[in-house]
């Protein structure tokens, strides 16, 4: 560690805390008083929109498999990239990463020309078998997958890297088969990581927006997420519905991590 | 005999970890490999538990070909350098880990967990976590949790490596006598040739990936096969045209001896009840001698003195070859 003396110390504390209030604490501050700025009623009526309590219904639903999904395949893939070597293992890692630098929009483009029911690559397949992709539910979390897909991936890698094989081996010598060596051994040991991996998902994939205005079409009542709601209601002139709305995202955001820290292990008791 | 291999050969990459090896690892005993770093002891035991695929050759254990075997159906119980405990079980569940993955009854489980615990002396740690044991408990632990499937071999990894001086010896007499006790055929690990004679019924002597010498620790020492494991077995010097072990020099201070080379005392220094001395040949070349501080004393030795060297009758020597080809 490097001493510094009390003023810098100060000074360098002022700044940090004045770039998180100015970047984050205060737009947030300002966003929960504009929504009680007349007290509950806004409030209270917005969430009286059957448009708004079914597109915040669509979002955790949605959001609930995006994150089951991620979390049986982040773990898989996590085995992978740190057990096992094998041909393309690079090129793997490297496109795990490429939805944190794709514009979320580009992503919905992208699955938009691959599945769409009348000229996509796979689309018309999936349909004539009854399987609707775009602007419904599947590609709606294939969408959000696909956006929070390193979360999880890259919270557990470290993890398993530190970790090291050594007790897997210690419980394959000892009579353990696969099965039962990630069950007893391997999935405890990550449960942290993997738990973390979770709440940064869900918490990215309740806010999804640009891949899912493409994918979902954004069909009010039917298809449109909470966050699309949001906009809408902003440049359709309702700036109240459209706070409220943020307001309740954010707590729930808040909510995850407040849950996480308080069930998190003291770092001491490890 | 216990654990044969044969012509076994391993790669990683280019370089040859072992290079057609074949030694059988008789039963009941406990067997030291040893070898320097780098030498190809440790893949040979990782071979022989399956945690390591040979190339070619094949592993039999107790009469069954194990070659293609997975680790877990070995039945071998294997010891990490490094303990591998299982950070998030108790003690007790550690040591139950094999006997609950074999789906042995409750009552059965707890009375050999119980048992074992007892055999390493960690009862009143049962409850406790790997993290709030000490490195030498945690060994222990790691050995009990082994034991408890009954292993038809147990394989120890530099066991006592990430020990400190004084817990390794203790843990090395504690071995010993485990063993005594509890006679399972023993394969252990280590670079510690004193370790290796003190624990070891048998070594195995292994230098860059092959077998060196095989034999009882007394015969290693008496009579090494070759320059590498007399230089490996203890310390070595020359004197004239054989290579032998610095307290296998005779020192007097009249040339009463036949065959007794001349020299001056470089260095001394005294060590416990030790003295090892430098002497000076004429030919040039530096004698390392050892001899008891009693001698020492009784010739009133010091620097500069005049001595004469001889080979003490019975001493092991070998020729000095390598020395020569280097000089």
């Amino acid at each position: 560690m490097v001493e510094l003396s009390t003023p810098a110390k100060w000074a360098l504390r002022l700044v940090a805390v004045a770039y998180v209030f100015f970047l984050v604490g205060w737009p947030v501050i300002n966003l929960a008083q504009r929504t009680f700025a007349d007290g509950w009623t806004a409030f209270v009526q917005t969430f009286q929109d059957p448009d708004v309590t079914h597109a915040l219904l669509v979002t955790v639903e949605v959001s609930l498999w995006a994150v089951a999904i991620n979390t049986v395949f982040g773990v898989g893939m996590a085995l992978l990239l740190v057990r096992y070597e094998f041909p393309g293992k690079r090129l793997l890692s490297a496109l795990i990463d490429l939805p944190m630098s794709v514009s979320p929009v580009v992503i919905g483009l992208a699955l938009l020309l691959v599945y769409n029911g009348r000229d996509g690559w796979f689309g018309p397949w999936l349909e004539s078998r009854g399987i609707t992709v775009i602007f419904s539910s599947p590609g709606m979390v294939m969408a959000t997958c696909f956006v929070a897909l390193p979360l999880v991936v890259r919270e557990v890698v470290p993890v398993l890297e530190e970790v090291g094989d050594d007790q897997e081996q210690a419980a394959r010598s000892l009579g353990g088969n696969a099965v039962q060596v990630l069950r007893r051994i391997t999935l405890p040991s990550i449960k942290w990581a993997v738990v973390y991996g979770v709440v940064l998902s869900l918490a990215r994939s309740l806010g999804e927006f640009g891949a899912l205005k493409i994918v979902s079409g954004n069909l009010t009542g039917r298809t449109q997420t909470a966050p699309l709601v949001v906009e809408q209601k902003y440049t359709n002139f309702s700036p109240d519905e459209a706070y409220a709305l943020s307001f309740v995202l954010v707590l729930i955001s808040v909510l995850c991590i407040v849950v996480v820290s308080a069930l998190r292990p003291k770092e001491s008791s490890e | 005999m216990s654990i044969e291999i044969s012509n076994v050969t391993k790669r990683f990459g280019d370089f040859v970890a072992l290079d057609d090896v074949s030694v059988s690892l008789p039963t009941g005993q406990l067997t030291a490999l040893l070898g320097p770093s780098g030498g190809g002891k440790s893949t040979l035991l990782r071979i022989v538990a399956g945690l390591e695929k040979a190339d070619t050759g094949r592993v039999t254990i107790e009469g069954v070909d194990a070659t293609r075997m997975s680790p877990q159906k070995r039945n071998v119980g294997f010891v990490f350098q490094h303990y591998a405990v299982f950070k998030h079980m108790s003690v007790a569940k550690n040591v139950a880990f094999g006997l609950e993955i074999r789906r042995k009854n409750k009552d059965e489980v707890r009375a050999r967990v119980d048992e074992l615990l007892k055999l390493v002396h960690l009862t009143q740690f049962a409850d406790r976590l790997p993290s709030q044991l000490s490195g030498g408990q945690r060994q222990r632990m790691a050995l009990a949790r082994a034991l408890a499937v009954q292993p038809k071999v147990l394989l120890l990894d530099e066991p006592f490596g990430a020990l400190d001086a004084k817990v390794r010896k203790e843990l090395r007499e504690w071995l010993r006598r485990l063993h005594d006790e509890v006679p399972v055929t023993t394969v252990f690990v280590t670079h510690d040739q004193e370790e290796a004679m003190e624990v070891a019924d048998e070594i195995v002597v292994i230098n860059d990936g092959r077998i060196e010498q095989v034999g009882r620790p007394d015969q290693l020492y008496d009579r090494p096969a070759n320059d590498f494991v007399m230089g490996f077995l203890g310390d070595v010097t020359q004197l004239g045209e054989v290579r032998l072990r610095p307290h296998d020099i005779e020192i007097a201070l009249t040339p009463d001896l036949a065959g007794s080379v001349p020299g001056d005392v470089l260095r001394l220094t005294r060590i416990g009840f030790e003295v090892r001395l430098v002497v000076g040949t004429e030919d040039g070349r530096e004698v390392s001698v050892v001899t008891t501080r009693a001698h020492a004393r009784s010739l009133e030795l010091d620097a500069g003195d005049r001595v004469w060297i001889t080979p003490s009758s019975g001493a092991s020597t070998v020729p000095a070859m390598k020395s020569l080809l280097a000089g």
